[in-house]
Formats: C-alpha cells, sequence, structure tokens
C-alpha cells in the first residue's frame, strides 16, 4: 500500500488517476520522435491522392475519410453500433477471463487437476478459432449468443494458457517459505501464486483482447444487423472505403484503448515492479 | 528438542546416456539438538547439508529415518515398496503431502525459516511481509485469544524495528539492499515468535561488512529471546567456517561429496559474548579447517 500521505478521496482521487492514465497512454503519441514520423505519414495520406500519384478510389483522403467519420456518426449511428459490439465484447471477455483464470490457477496449482484437463485444452485450442464459426451457427443461430460465443473461444485459451504457465513456474522457494509458516495451499494461491503469477495473467488479458477483436470482426461479418463488424461489411458490400477506414480505425483505436487501459492496471496493482 | 533418528535420502537422476542413477544426498544421520542451542552444519557444498535442513524442516520427505520435534513426527519416509508407494501415491493424489491444509492455515511445527536467496514476496511491502507469516499464525488461534488487525501491525512494526529496518516499512523488497532484505527475512522470522529458526546459508549472498553486522544482530536477537523466557533453536547450514564457529554452540562437520554423513561434531564452549579473533574461537577455528582440508587432500589423492 502507498503510505497514508499520498491518499486522496473522491473526485480529486478520479481526476488524478484519469490524468496519470492519459499521460501514460498518450505519452508515446506526442513524444517529438513519434511526431516526426507521424506527422509526415498523415501529409502523405492527403497529399498523395490529392495530388493523383494514387487513383483517389483507391485510396481516400485523410480529409475524406475524417468527413465519413462525421457522416457516419450524424446519420449511421456509429456510436450506438460501437456501444452493440462492446457491450457483446465485454460479455464475452467477462465470461472468458472469469472461467480461465481459475481453472489456469487450479491447473498450475495441482498435477493431478493439470492430468484431467490439461490434454482435453491441448486437442481443442489447435482449432483456429474461426474454423468455430459454422458449427456456432448452426447452434446458437446469427445473434448475439453467436457471436458471444466466438468472442468467449478467442479469449479463453490465451488467457488460460498463460495463466497456467505463470502459476506453474511460481519459484519453489516462495512456496516452501509460505508453507514453512503454516500457510494452507488456498493461502498460497491467493498470496503467493497468484502475485507471482501476475505479470503472465496481464499479459494474457492483452492477447486475449487481440484475439477478442479478431473474432469480434468475423462473427460480426457472418451475419446480424448491429455492430461495427457489420458496418464493415456493409461497407464492403456497397464498396465504400472511406467508411471501411472508419470502421478499420475505430477497431484499432478499442483494441488500443482497452490495452492501454490493461497496462495501467498493470502498473497499480504490481507497483512492486515499478522502478525495479 | 529436535531428533533425528537414522535420516537417509536417496535421488534417481538421469545421467547423460539417458539413464537413472541412484544419488545419495545424505546417508543415515542422526542427530540430537537440545532447546535453545545454536547448532551448525558445515561442510562443502554438496554435501547435503541443505538436503538435511529441508527434511528438517518437513519440505522434503526422507528416504528412511525419522525426525521428531518435541517428539512430535515432522513428516513420514517415503514408502519402500512397490505396494506402499502405490497407496502413499493414492493418499496424497489431490493434494501435496507437503501441504498444511486446504483452506485452514496452520503450522505443523512452530518452525520459521530463512533462505539463502531471502524468499521475501515482491510482491509486498515489508511490513506486508511480516504481516502475511503473523496472519497465517493468528489464524490459527480461536475466540478473544485471536489477535487483532492493529495488534498484528504493531507487532510487525516492532519486529521490523528490531530488526534494523525503522522507516522502510512500506518499502518493496526490490527497493531494499541484500543485507537490507536478509533483515526481513530474519524480521519476519522472529515476529512469528518460533521455537526453532532453520537457516540455510543465512548471509552467503550479503557482503563481509554486512555479514558480520548481521551476524551480531542475530546473537542479540537471540539473547534477548533466550533473556525473555522464550529460547529459540536455531539450526543454521553454512560453509563458511568463521561463522559457524563464532555463532554456534555446536559445528557439525559433514564429510565431503555425495552422500553426506556427520564426519565430526565439535563444541564450541567459548563463553558468550565472543569476539571474533579470541583465542579460543580462533584455535576451535583451525581445527575444523584442518578437518576440511585432510578431506580435502584424501579426496583428490583418491581422485588420482
Amino acid at each position: 500500500m502507498i503510505a497514508d500521505q499520498y491518499e486522496t478521496r473522491g473526485i480529486r482521487r478520479v481526476l488524478s488517476e484519469l490524468g496519470g492514465f492519459a499521460k501514460n497512454a498518450l505519452g508515446n503519441f506526442f513524444s517529438p520522435e513519434f511526431l516526426c514520423l507521424l506527422i509526415p505519414l498523415l501529409l502523405l495520406w492527403e497529399l498523395l491522392p490529392r495530388s493523383g500519384l494514387v487513383p483517389e478510389s483507391l485510396l481516400p483522403r485523410l480529409s475524406t475519410v475524417a468527413a465519413a467519420f462525421g457522416d457516419m456518426l450524424a446519420h449511421k449511428n456509429l456510436v450506438s453500433h460501437i456501444l452493440y459490439s462492446m457491450g457483446r465484447f465485454f460479455t464475452a471477455f467477462g465470461i472468458a477471463v472469469a472461467l480461465a483464470v481459475p481453472i489456469g490457477l487450479l491447473m498450475g496449482w495441482n498435477q493431478k487437476i493439470r492430468a484431467i484437463f490439461l490434454p482435453l485444452w491441448q486437442l481443442l485450442s489447435p482449432i483456429p478459432p474461426p474454423a468455430w464459426v459454422p458449427m456456432t451457427i448452426i447452434f446458437f443461430g446469427i445473434g448475439s449468443r453467436m457471436h458471444i460465443f466466438l468472442m468467449f473461444i478467442g479469449i479463453f485459451y490465451p488467457v488460460l494458457f498463460n495463466t497456467y504457465q505463470g502459476i506453474k513456474d511460481t519459484d519453489p522457494r516462495y512456496l516452501a517459505s509460505a508453507r514453512v509458516f503454516g500457510a494452507s495451499e488456498f493461502t498460497l494461491l491467493r498470496k503467493v501464486y497468484f502475485w507471482h503469477a501476475f505479470g503472465s495473467i496481464v499479459m494474457s488479458l492483452k492477447t486475449g483482447v487481440a484475439m477478442g477483436l479478431v473474432m469480434l470482426v468475423i462473427g460480426e461479418a457472418y451475419g446480424g444487423t448491429m455492430g461495427i463488424g457489420y458496418l464493415l461489411g456493409q461497407a464492403k458490400d456497397y464498396f465504400l472505403i472511406p467508411e471501411m477506414m472508419v470502421c478499420m480505425a475505430v477497431l484499432g483505436f478499442i483494441g488500443w484503448f482497452l490495452i492501454e487501459v490493461l497496462k495501467y492496471l498493470e502498473i497499480k496493482l504490481a507497483v512492486w515492479k515499478v522502478g525495479r | 528438542m529436535i531428533e533425528a533418528r537414522g535420516i537417509s535420502k536417496f535421488f534417481s537422476v538421469v545421467t547423460g546416456k539417458g539413464l537413472a542413477e541412484g544419488l545419495t544426498a545424505v546417508l543415515n544421520v542422526s542427530l540430537t539438538i537440545e532447546d535453545g542451542r545454536i547448532v551448525s552444519l558445515l561442510g562443502p557444498s554438496g554435501c547435503g547439508k541443505s538436503t538435511f535442513l529441508e527434511i528438517l524442516a518437513g519440505l522434503q520427505a526422507p528416504t528412511d529415518g525419522q525426525i521428531r520435534i518435541d517428539g512430535e513426527l515432522v513428516l513420514e519416509p517415503l514408502p519402500s515398496t512397490r505396494k506402499e508407494m502405490e497407496e502413499y501415491k493414492r493418499r496424497y493424489r489431490f493434494i501435496s503431502p507437503l501441504a498444511n491444509g486446504v483452506f485452514t492455515d496452520r503450522p505443523k511445527h512452530d518452525i520459521a525459516m530463512i533462505f539463502q536467496d531471502y524468499a521475501v514476496f515482491p510482491w509486498m511491502t515489508a511490513v506486508q511481509n511480516v504481516i502475511f507469516a503473523l496472519n497465517i499464525r493468528a489464524a490459527d488461534k480461536k475466540g478473544p485469544e485471536r489477535p487483532q488487525r492493529s495488534e498484528i501491525r504493531d507487532k510487525a512494526r516492532f519486529y521490523l524495528n528490531k530488526a534494523g529496518l525503522a522507516g522502510m516499512e512500506n518499502k518493496y523488497p526490490s527497493q531494499l539492499s541484500g543485507g537490507m532484505r536478509q533483515r526481513l527475512a530474519l524480521a519476519r522470522a522472529l515476529s512469528v515468535e518460533p521455537r526453532i529458526i532453520l537457516m540455510d546459508e543465512p548471509f552467503a549472498a550479503v557482503d563481509a561488512l554486512q555479514r558480520e553486522k548481521l551476524q551480531d544482530d542475530l546473537l542479540r536477537l537471540w539473547g534477548e529471546a533466550k533473556a525473555g523466557g522464550a529460547p529459540i533453536t536455531i539450526v543454521m547450514v553454512s560453509h563458511d567456517v568463521q561463522e559457524a564457529v563464532f555463532l554456534s554452540d555446536e559445528v557439525i562437520v559433514f564429510s565431503p561429496g555425495p552422500g553426506g554423513t556427520i564426519r565430526n561434531r565439535v563444541p564450541v564452549d567459548a563463553p558468550r559474548p565472543r569476539a571474533r579473533t579470541s583465542p579460543a574461537i580462533v584455535d576451535i577455528r583451525e581445527r575444523i579447517l584442518a578437518i576440511l582440508q585432510y578431506d580435502i587432500n584424501q579426496e583428490s589423492a583418491c581422485a588420482i
């Protein structure tokens, strides 16, 4: 815990946390080094189509894409599509993490449980998640349940395997020293194994976010009436390149944002790793 | 009182050719350690003294023999026949024989242990490390005997101060120096007020100046506990002759090489407090060094 004198409460605490987050997340983008690359890239994006070196029908200008973004916000309910996708994404993410982390913990902790479950996951996990699509459509029909299940499949395995590996690699010295004091297995799991594996668990969540977004696009492209993947599919059908680009940018932003949130969480919870 | 009767430990190791080969780590060691004494297990690396200490702590089951602490068995020896082995495996199918229990914290014996590489948890601050140990011991107590959170916190601070870590309560181990980390391990071990502390080369990873300071502090704390009517037995593994002689009431010299057995038991009856350079200490140190030197020469003579 941080010493008491640094504690602030209420709205000020929230604001200072948000400030810290923004600083951590955006710091990379506003560094002079990166701006040296970003600004020329954006300029090229605007100028190449404008000068006619690249046909504008293939690569729309930055300003066209920005206008398409504004248009989608105003007339195509972009925000509600995003919220809809995110709602399903977080449902799937929550279910996957709530199952994968405890199962990973138990598998890393106990050999018997490992012997029972590990071969099952080893058989199932190599199936590429998109290969689940046809079966899922038959089982769940087209709709939220199918999308949630597909994202669940994408997120579950990376989280499970990384958690399990982190737990299994726990330094036996730490276990020995806790055991001599008389720690029960449950205390070991809560206070030793979990924290020792904390880094790999957060890492696994990051992989989970990436895989979940992949499955979000695949699932929604196969059917549905809402969501970013659906918008992307529609843009493809009508050959609207600026709208495709808006969807890609939105997905990229969501992935970046979620990973930044996880990074910030790690910094906040794993204070002991900072400054090492 | 710690009694070890006929402790042996065999491992099977896989050789380079993929064949299994037996390795004797400890061979038929019997030892009695009286309460309130400091005893060192001394010997070159690889002589099985650390393995013996882990068997004492109940972190490994001996292949043969029994360890009793105040008459109570620490860990049953491993079964020797195939049939017994199957039975043993069935019994410990779900939970390791080393486990203290699934949900309730309960020490098997009143022991604390200190490791060479500290083994303090890097994810807890100094004070949290001590509170962790205290909480485990407190979970055993019921009703009014069970200490309050604030009492535990105060006790943790008290022992951190005692070990010379005042003002470091909220530092993480990564922010502490090696010597400080070892002090933290010492504070954590002492805080549970154990009757026995086992140390596995506790000061080997600390620089020489820090080491002497730590040794003095250890003796001071041990003396305080003794004066307070709660004597602590310390069993320490060391390969530093000077350290072993200076600290201990008795030095147990292990024979070198695989298959550790007790070679000599050397009592150190110099009165405390001792000086490192006092003639009695120096004399005993020279004697033990001569024994070890002889063994090493014999070994190389055999090798030729």
